[in-house]
């Protein structure tokens, strides 16, 4: 019997979610109005291009300049504005050449919300690590009109990891500490300022029959924003694991979720609720002081979640995955709000918490308007880059449009060769046709 | 059953209230409202029963009737005749799904540029296929293999042996195939088939029933070694796009039409029907044509004719998983979860 769930519609309260594909794409989800309204998408950034693939993000979203950090396929870490789409920095991680090795990818990105240095407006700082190990913490600033030389400090890089992968990268709420994880990599914290490991752990004993499960880690978070000393991470033997830095190297609780590898984990501002996703497509709510299954999130989603967050104001979390949806649900009741349809298999998903649903233009502008305020040397020189940068998006337009064409131009000729086809078919007719006249003769 | 019972007496109220103000109706409409099942009397209930079936029945033939003359009146005075009812049926009325592929997106274009199987569709790469079994394997299977062997041009048979999974897609990888096909025996019957894109294509993991092959078929014809042709039908979602194209890069691209082999996939409410036909064009002389001599060539006429050849059968979609066969740590694209199954209207190929 099929089960028949009849659900409110609660209406989805405003949020503005960017999402983040396979093909390079970043999508702007939008549910506006006081009223609750459905999501839609508003935006798409970029081009489509699959070695452009994103593959960690990352936001800044306080009210004033706020940014948003992407990480694709090809090294290359992008800088944009969250509100718009504009770029305002780039760099590859593999060096400037820009060839980036076969087996090396970005697996973990962040974009520091503390700010290092007064210049704040034109500059941030970025964490990045990679599969093979390599963690570099650099600050870059954003390319003046006039001075277009990217000044940074040589970044800081180090090792994480000696052999294995690097899957996990995280940064704690304070932005002090830093913790690593992976395929044969147990979990580790690093001091960022210091750029020591301060902690690593212990993989668990074997079991009663002697099986050691080997390490590998496909996610973390930390519980709380102050407390960097509470984790919990997700492996990929379904095992959720709670960490205390201050107690003990082994977890201090586990607990199984299902049967296949936990993709997603993210948690609640209350500090001790969890959200949890798995590669066939389970979300689920724990309370982490128990380990207890709180309840799980039924959305008709049938794809591996690869993203879970948790909206830092309304009560809703966020999944999106495989199945090309992304799906907004209500913390409390755990119903499915809506689903937004997204062509993609999506790879990440963020938030814009400054966002507040009805006069988003006008808040987008005042921003605008106040940066221009601070920098008042600058003011024109901006707006020429601004201008510029108008200029350069033009052709961008119409390269699309080229590809439009060409895209439309292959499907006719697909169509071409169907009529080959029928043609030839056709000739097949013809020459049957003649052996009969020639045996008749 | 309370449901309909319900709607039943809802009507009956109705039809009390309209049937007032004309009471040569009352009667019949009346006696009609009393349901056979609501009758205790098993003797009683057969009889108003029966007597309501040929009700039924008498109504429909009139109805059939009136139909066909209106029919033909209409045609024989010349106008248009009234338009034909269409059947309602589960397809025609299918749940609205916006993952249906559309001819206008670029972004379905896009990735479609970027898939797995691109380098074999656009002929860069000829298709190999490795074709092995579970591990315990008799009668039925290996029938089926060797005829599977016979549809799919450059597939390979290997025993399997004791070998895991994840080594062969590893040996396969290294010996250039683009596919693997496992065929899952249970009870001497075939009833899997995991579909593996090599080196990083996805695993698609079909349910097997209703095999029938080739011997069993009447009238079957062999199939020739030319190239067969390929027809897809009804993969209309994204899901069933990738599926179609999965099932296409099994085969070369490039048919062979003088074999007049076809391969057909056919989708319909999820299922995917497997059949292995011989077509071959037939010139007739229509005797309609009726004069003698060098005019009968006109009245030809050419047939198309269809021979079945090879097994028939029909897959159904269990799991699509994202990369190579990895049960334990795989993600997967689609899973079917039964808080999906909420309507017989939904379908997702």
């Amino acid at each position: 019997m099929p089960r028949i769930i009849t659900n409110e519609t609660y209406g989805c309260p405003p949020i503005r979610a960017l999402t983040f594909d396979s093909l390079g794409l970043i999508k702007v989800t939008e549910a506006r109005g006081k009223e609750r309204g459905t999501p839609t998408v508003v935006n798409t950034w970029g081009e489509t291009n699959a070695s452009r693939c994103v593959l960690a993000a990352s936001i800044d979203d306080r009210l004033s300049n706020p940014l948003l950090a992407v990480a694709r396929k090809d090294g290359s870490v992008e800088v944009l504005n969250p509100c718009n789409g504009d770029l305002h920095f780039a760099y590859s991680v593999f060096g400037d050449d820009g060839s980036s090795p076969e087996d090396d990818e970005i697996s973990g990105l962040h974009l520091f919300r503390k700010q290092s240095d007064y210049q704040a407006e034109r500059s941030c700082s970025l964490l990045t690590c990679t599969k093979k190990g390599d963690v570099s913490l650099r600050s870059v600033k954003f390319p003046d009109a006039h001075a277009d030389s990217t000044d940074d400090a040589a970044p800081k890089t180090w090792k994480a990891c000696g052999s294995g992968e690097l899957l996990v990268g995280k940064v704690d709420g304070s932005e002090n500490f830093g913790l690593f994880g992976g395929k044969r990599v147990e979990v580790n914290i690093w001091d960022l300022e210091q750029c020591t490991k301060i902690w690593s752990a212990k993989s668990p004993p074997k079991d009663n029959l002697g099986i050691f499960t080997p390490t590998w880690f496909t996610c973390a978070a930390f519980l709380s924003n102050e407390d960097h000393r509470k984790f919990v991470t997700g492996t990929k033997s379904h095992q959720v694991r709670l960490y205390d830095v201050s107690a003990q190297r082994r977890p201090v609780l586990s607990f199984d979720f299902r049967e296949t590898a936990i993709t997603a984990i993210s948690e609640d501002p209350d500090g001790h609720t969890i959200y949890v996703g798995n590669a066939s497509a389970d979300l689920a709510s724990f309370d982490i002081r128990t380990g207890k299954l709180l309840g799980s999130f039924l959305g008709k989603c049938s794809g591996s979640i690869r993203s879970v967050v948790r909206h830092p104001q309304q009560q809703v979390i966020a999944s999106c995955g495989l199945d090309r949806y992304l799906r907004v649900y209500d913390v409390k009741t755990r119903q499915l709000i809506s689903a937004v349809f997204l062509k993609q298999h999506l790879t990440g998903l963020v938030f814009d918490s400054g966002f507040s649903g009805e006069d988003i233009a006008v808040a987008n502008t005042v921003v605008e308007a106040e940066s221009e305020e601070n920098m008042t040397i600058m003011e024109q020189e901006d707006e020429e880059e601004q201008n510029e940068d108008r200029l350069e998006e033009a052709p961008v337009k119409k390269k699309k449009s080229k590809k439009d064409k060409r895209s439309r131009e292959e499907v006719s000729g697909g169509e071409e060769i169907d009529e080959v086809r029928s043609k030839k078919t056709r000739d097949h007719k013809k020459k049957s046709k003649k052996v009969k006249h020639i045996q008749e003769e | 059953m309370g449901y309909k019972r319900k709607r039943g007496d809802g009507e009956g109220e109705e039809m009390e209230a309209e049937d007032r103000g004309r009471p040569s109706f009352n009667g019949t409409e009346k006696r009609n409202v009393i349901l056979p099942s609501m009758i205790k009397n098993k003797d009683k209930r057969s009889k108003v029963y029966a007597k309501q079936k040929h009700e039924k029945k008498l109504e429909k033939q009139k109805k059939i009737k009136a139909r066909d003359a209106a029919e033909k009146r209409a045609l024989e005075l010349g106008e248009e005749p009234p338009q034909k009812m269409i059947p309602r049926t589960i397809e025609n009325t299918r749940e609205s799904d916006e993952t249906i592929c559309r001819p206008d997106d670029e972004e379905l274009f896009a990735e479609i540029d970027a898939d797995e199987f691109n380098p074999v569709l656009r002929r860069e790469i000829t298709p190999k296929v490795l074709i092995t079994t579970c591990r315990f394997n008799s009668t039925r299977g290996p029938a089926f293999i060797s005829e599977l062997l016979s549809v799919i041009p450059n597939s390979h048979y290997q025993k399997r042996g004791t070998y895991d999974l994840k080594k062969i897609v590893e040996y396969a990888t290294k010996k250039d195939f683009t596919s693997l096909i496992v065929v899952h025996t249970r009870r001497r019957e075939p009833d899997a088939l995991l579909i593996i894109g090599l080196p990083n294509g996805p695993t698609a993991h079909f349910k097997l029933s209703n095999l029938v092959l080739r011997k069993d078929i009447k009238n079957h014809g062999n199939p020739t070694s030319h190239e067969p042709e390929l027809v897809l039908n009804n993969f209309t979602t994204r899901l069933g796009n990738r599926v179609g194209r999965f099932f296409q890069s099994l085969f070369p691209q490039e048919p062979n039409f003088r074999g007049r082999r076809v391969v057909t996939f056919h989708n319909q409410r999820d299922f995917i029907f497997f059949r292995h036909h011989r077509y071959i064009f037939e010139t007739k002389e229509s005797k309609q044509s009726g004069t003698k001599g060098k005019e009968s060539v006109v009245g030809e006429k050419v047939k198309a004719r269809l021979q079945e050849c090879g097994p028939r059968f029909t897959l159904k979609l269990v799991t699509l998983q994202h990369g190579t066969f990895d049960t334990k740590g795989g993600e997967f694209e689609w899973v079917h979860k039964p808080e999906m199954d909420t309507s017989r209207r939904r379908f997702f190929l």
